[in-house]
């Protein structure tokens, strides 16, 4: 299996469920070349597509984590980016009440959604999400320097923060755009798929 | 310190730059000093020496060695020496631009830290832990604020190589050994921090100039942890619950001012502080007098007694309690600090709506069951049987029955309801919610957000809502309400706010036989914003009443629109937001 083709089954695995476009945005591989990529693994079973759209197979999710290992060794053995990776997971830690804050809020004692309605509450949790991305981007130009396409979640992430920063607040959290939190949770599961670790909750 | 600098000020009291050339912080310690009240010394880089260092990249000509002879005066001034084996100085550096902005850089404390301080800090205070931890502190923020480590586990037991080693396996930079070039980099962070990409971002939507600069605040640190004539605490120069006119606050000895704010020891008393530190204590009361006459407020004052010796580290104007606000703003104007009309501006009228609401004697709320309970919208009580629509609550209403209309959410359909219950009740929605928002208007006591599927059981029910404490109650409940006559201080007020008001307002009981504009049965004129219009149309009438008019935005259309008088009950409220209405906001 090529270097290309299996980038290709774990961008498709990070989306889930998504057309050559999305993929190749998050892959950084030009879109005609996924295209390709993507008809010889629905040919060989690896993918299935409906309405344009991709998702793995057992056999392709199969093949696509057995081959992490071979890919990845050099990045699993890189000090740098290993060290980048634990800050990561601590900033997770942070990210993760950041998000919680922000979908549930304590009011008079007792937590309830937060319905978005108070502006002073909802700008302060993004001024936070703006500090935290300080450090992400430290964390991801750290990675970027071994593995250069880690710089694209550099890109998307800022997108996502400067338009909640904005006043489209559904780009913090909303799981049907590719909001700041859609984008870390990707980040997150790329990041383990390479390294072969599990995700902790 | 011989001569003058170019781009240093010595903080001395003598003179009290502009924000713009020594920002906000700077500027508050420059007024305490001038005041005559004692600060820890301290110096400020101007925002001219930032401007140079925005247009080169590099610290201009001579800020150096000014920034050497600015740290050798502090240490004249306070007898320590920095970086020295015996009574070390440490500082902290502060940016200041005239107007904060997010994504600067804030604060570095305890510079000057090194393990020769450490030593000398705990052979000097008896504490090695202390030191210790000073140390820790120091490393984990100037590790993480000014070279990026995004370190976690900073751990006080640790051998402060342990900290350096994470500082530099993160970043491969060197956490500085030299005080001198610990504050260096302090200074160059705050700079760079000017170009964050919030902060530019922040000035590029605010239309604050890129060239602007900020300030950078060096001060000497106190310590409230030296002996047992060391202590920390917050003072108010009157009482923030009561507004008794006799000094309020907290003491505790042998502690750092985080100490006090962590919660982790108890403050003792004032009345402590008078028996161990007699002079700090005699000197922080004749402050607190100082400042109160200088800002003709009251003030809300930081302190910390180093060896016996008090230092103030901040005052500001208090946040006070709705009854606070009234007693201290009627008892400044009678004692002459400031004029009646600053007085009834100092009162928001929504702080006098909520002393003037109706509420449930303690022994009543302790006897009774609570059902319900969300966020308090619109204070006040309201009493009556529950309904979940607003056709109905119309209907009830219209037949002299108190009704609580309850409702998942409210929306323009259910006004009708709201105006004829007694209180609004929501399971969903926050402080700005429909509901929330036109009980407001309309006055009424209103819950918010009791969560979802929690009100439809209380159907058919009497309760009683605390639109102030965002309970429920079941059954009626006592009620105390109290008004502008029997309370010497409201009535005070009351006749102040007559004198000023360019409109009259009148109670329901006085409006009898008054010709004036129903406002309850026009579509609409429960939103404060439809209100000009309304007015406009209805240019006959001489006065108003119903609807949103005893709202601050319906008083002040009652105003622009030229209508003699207008009627609300209570009166005071409006009655202050028609003083105010006249007089530009105060900064």
């Amino acid at each position: 299996m090529l270097y290309t083709d299996h980038l290709v089954l774990h961008g498709i695995g990070i989306k889930k469920y998504a057309d050559a476009v999305n993929i190749s945005e998050i892959i950084g591989i030009a879109q005609a070349e996924v295209e390709n990529s993507i008809d010889r693994a629905e040919e060989r079973g690896l993918v299935m597509r409906a309405d344009g759209k991709a998702t793995l197979g057992p056999a392709g999710r199969l093949i696509m984590q057995c081959n992490y290992s071979r890919f990845y060794d050099s990045v699993r053995k890189n000090d740098a980016f290993v060290a980048a990776y634990d800050r990561f997971e601590e900033l997770n830690v942070d990210l993760k009440s950041l998000i919680t804050a922000w979908q549930v809020r304590d009011i008079a004692g007792s937590t309830v959604r937060n319905d978005h309605t108070d502006a002073d509450y909802d700008n302060k949790i993004i001024d936070r999400l703006g500090a935290l991305h300080e450090s992400a981007e430290r964390i991801l130009a750290a990675m970027a320097s071994v593995l250069p396409r880690m710089a694209i979640y550099r890109e998307k992430l800022l997108t996502a923060l400067e338009r909640a920063e904005d006043g489209a607040i559904e780009w913090v959290s909303d799981a049907k755009i590719e909001s700041y939190h859609t984008l870390w949770f990707e980040l997150h599961e790329d990041l383990l798929c390479m390294l072969g670790k599990e995700r902790e909750e | 310190m011989a001569g003058s600098m170019e781009w240093i000020m010595r903080l001395d009291g003598t003179n009290l730059p502009g924000k713009s050339l020594i920002g906000g912080k700077a500027h508050s310690i420059a007024r305490l000093m001038a005041l005559g009240l004692r600060v820890p010394p301290a110096f400020v880089v101007t925002t001219e020496a930032h401007a140079a260092f925005l247009a080169t990249g590099e610290f201009p000509d001579g800020l150096v060695e000014e920034l050497e002879r600015a740290i050798a005066w502090l240490e004249e001034s306070t007898g320590r020496v920095f970086g020295g084996a015996s009574a070390p100085l440490l500082v902290s550096v502060r940016s200041g631009a005239a107007i904060s902005m997010p994504g600067m850089m804030d604060t570095i404390l305890n510079v000057g830290m090194n393990d020769q301080t450490q030593t000398a800090l705990a052979a000097e205070s008896g504490d090695a832990a202390f030191a210790q931890d000073t140390h820790r502190r120091f490393a984990q923020l100037y590790g993480n604020v000014v070279l990026k480590a995004d370190a976690k586990g900073f751990d006080s037991a640790s051998d402060p190589q342990v900290w350096r080693d994470m500082i530099h396996s993160a970043t491969g930079k060197t956490l500085p050994d030299d005080p001198r070039e610990q504050l260096l980099g302090a200074v160059t962070a705050v700079f760079e921090s000017w170009n964050a990409r919030r902060a530019r971002r922040y000035r590029e939507h605010q239309k604050i100039p890129h060239d602007l600069g900020t300030a950078v605040t060096v001060q000497a640190m106190v310590f409230g942890n030296l002996d047992e004539r060391s202590g920390t605490g917050v003072l108010f120069s009157r009482n923030p619950s009561t507004g008794e006119d006799q000094p309020f606050g907290e003491y505790l000895g042998q502690a750092q001012g985080e100490d006090v704010v962590s919660g982790e020891f108890t403050p003792k008393p004032l009345a402590t502080m008078a028996e161990i530190v007699p002079e700090a204590f005699n000197d922080l009361m004749s402050a607190s007098k100082t400042l109160e006459r200088a800002e003709r407020d009251v003030q809300d004052i930081e302190f910390t007694v180093e060896r016996g010796t008090l230092y103030l580290l901040q005052a500001r104007s208090a946040k006070l309690a709705p009854q606070a606000a009234v007693r201290t703003a009627v008892e400044m104007a009678n004692e002459g600090l400031i004029d009646r009309r600053t007085a009834i501006c100092r009162i928001p009228s929504d702080r006098i709506r909520i002393l003037m609401s109706p509420v449930i004697p303690e022994a009543a709320r302790v006897a009774a069951a609570q059902l319900a309970k969300g966020e308090g919208a619109c204070p006040g009580v309201g009493i009556g049987m529950v309904v979940s629509g607003s056709d109905e609550a119309e209907r009830l209403g219209n037949e002299g029955i108190a009704v609580v209309l309850a409702r998942p959410t409210t929306s323009p359909h259910d006004v009708h309801g709201m105006i004829a219950a007694t209180a609004v009740i929501t399971e969903e929605g926050g402080s700005t919610s429909h509901a929330a928002v036109v009980s407001r208007a309309l006055g009424k006591p209103c819950v918010v957000g009791c969560g979802q599927g929690r009100l439809s059981a209380l159907n058919g029910q009497t309760v009683t809502v605390d639109g102030q404490t965002g309970q429920i109650w079941a059954g009626a409940l006592e009620v105390v309400v109290p008004d502008e006559v029997s309370d010497g201080m409201l009535a005070q007020l009351t006749e102040w706010a007559e004198q000023l008001a360019p409109i009259r307002i009148i109670s329901a009981d006085g409006a009898k036989g008054l010709d004036a504009l129903d406002l309850a049965a026009i579509e609409g004129a429960e939103e404060s914003e439809n209100l000009p219009e309304i007015l406009a149309g209805n240019q006959t009438a001489k006065g108003a009443a119903g609807g949103a008019i005893a709202t601050d935005e319906g008083v002040r259309a009652a105003i622009d629109a030229g209508l003699e008088f207008i009627v609300a009950d209570p009166r005071l409220p409006s009655l202050l937001a028609a003083v105010q209405a006249n007089v530009e906001p105060v900064p």
